[in-house]
């Protein structure tokens, strides 16, 4: 496997795998769709080898199309995850297991069903203190907490 | 000084320019500029030079090495990465790497193409969507995946069969092909899918051979392309949300 086309071929191979992998273990939706890509790259690194090893430019237009493809995949999947992210305010793809078919059971394990613990508060961004701090008298501040309290 | 003229010249310019930068970049250390600028100068021209040497093994050596090794590596961040802002700008970094590999395999139209649609459009939407439906904080559904174990298992079972083939028969098979047709002295018109091949003395991948194989003996699926694109514009404004329903 000392070939050009073949380590080429290899790490095509390589990147569909990595792709189908996070195809089958994420759940975040955005993610699932990007693994996609990933696939579709492979694929199309690929299609462009193995025409070169033919010395023809069809699999340079079988990716094109397959860009094609991908464009239209994209559009249409960011479209269906801001509708389904509408009705679940969430983009776990666990919360559409409802979806399968009624004598299956249910694929998703209890303890890998993390998502009804509600997230964690969010972290608002902190500002840092902006200039030179203002150099007070300490008589004023004690005067000013003294008198707080009881207005 | 052969050694100079091949590969030696390569190293020692990267080097120099990879010294150059770091000499540049500021620090605690009070460095003369100048210093830095010759050896980024240095190294730029000695790597035009070597890169004018035609059929420098070493060169396409090195450029596949580096395509091929991250590619490789900004993808597995892609899948492994929890949080969903970051795998998509590493997956823009593989696209980017994945795009180099198109060119070494001369394909430069198509490495253009995917630059602008990947990493211009695609992401740029990923992102905004991210924006839009992302919530704060790092989610408990990024955090655990699902049965990690057995994807991995099923998926590098597939890749070792790939590369057992690959390594079996991988010579074999590039063997088999045939003779291309560029060395036939008469372009053979009536054979299938002609204007697809390079006329003689042509390259593979440009765009007058890449658009005449479009236009030419795939014109149907340029239109075919044409109204599924038209169609999944269609649908995608009529799945997204309206703004009477309620903002995100």
């Amino acid at each position: 496997m000392t070939g050009d086309i073949e380590r080429t071929l290899a790490v095509a191979a390589g990147l569909f795998i990595l792709g189908a992998i996070g195809f089958l273990t994420r759940r975040n939706l955005i993610l699932i769709f990007l693994s996609a890509e990933l696939m579709m790259h492979g694929v199309g690194l690929t299609f462009v080898t193995f025409g070169r090893m033919h010395f023809s430019n069809e699999g340079q237009v079988m990716n094109v199309m397959s860009l094609t493809v991908a464009a239209c995949e994209a559009g249409l999947a960011l479209a269906l995850i801001l509708a389904l992210f509408q009705v679940s305010r969430s983009l776990d793809v666990e919360l559409w297991t409802d979806l399968r078919e009624e004598d299956l059971p249910n694929p998703v394990s209890a303890d890998e069903l993390t998502s009804v613990v509600p997230a964690t508060a969010p972290e608002f961004p902190k500002l840092t203190p902006a200039g030179r701090a203002p150099v007070l008298p300490k008589r004023q501040v004690v005067i000013k907490r003294n008198s707080s309290p009881k207005t | 000084m052969n050694l100079l003229q091949g590969q030696g010249g390569l190293l020692i310019s990267i080097l120099l320019f990879a010294f150059g930068l770091w000499w540049l970049i500021p620090g605690p250390a009070q460095r003369n500029k100048w210093v830095g600028l010759a050896a980024v100068l240095l190294g730029i021209f000695g790597q035009l030079g070597v890169m004018r040497i035609p059929d420098n093994p070493l060169v396409d050596e090195i450029l596949f090495g580096l395509f091929a090794g991250s590619t490789l590596f900004f993808s597995a961040l892609v899948v492994t990465h929890h949080k969903p802002v970051y795998a998509a700008l590493w997956f823009a970094m593989a696209t980017l790497s994945s795009c180099g590999m198109l060119l070494l395999q001369s394909a430069p139209f198509l490495a253009a193409a995917t630059v602008i649609v990947y990493a211009g459009a695609i992401v740029v939407t990923f992102v905004f969507v991210i924006m839009l439906a992302q919530q704060a904080g790092v989610t408990p559904y990024d955090q655990r995946s699902r049965r990690p174990a057995l994807a991995v298992i099923a998926a590098f079972v597939l890749l070792a069969a790939i590369l057992t083939a690959l390594h079996r028969n991988g010579n074999e098979l590039v063997a088999a092909v045939p003779q291309p047709l560029s060395d036939v002295a008469v372009h053979d018109l009536t054979q299938a899918n002609a204007l697809s091949h390079p006329r003689p003395g042509e390259s593979l991948g440009t765009m007058h051979g890449l658009g005449r194989a479009l236009f030419g003996d795939y014109l149907f699926t340029v239109e075919l392309a044409g109204t599924l694109l038209m169609i999944a514009s269609i649908g995608a404004i009529a799945i997204a949300p309206r703004r009477e329903q309620g903002t995100l």
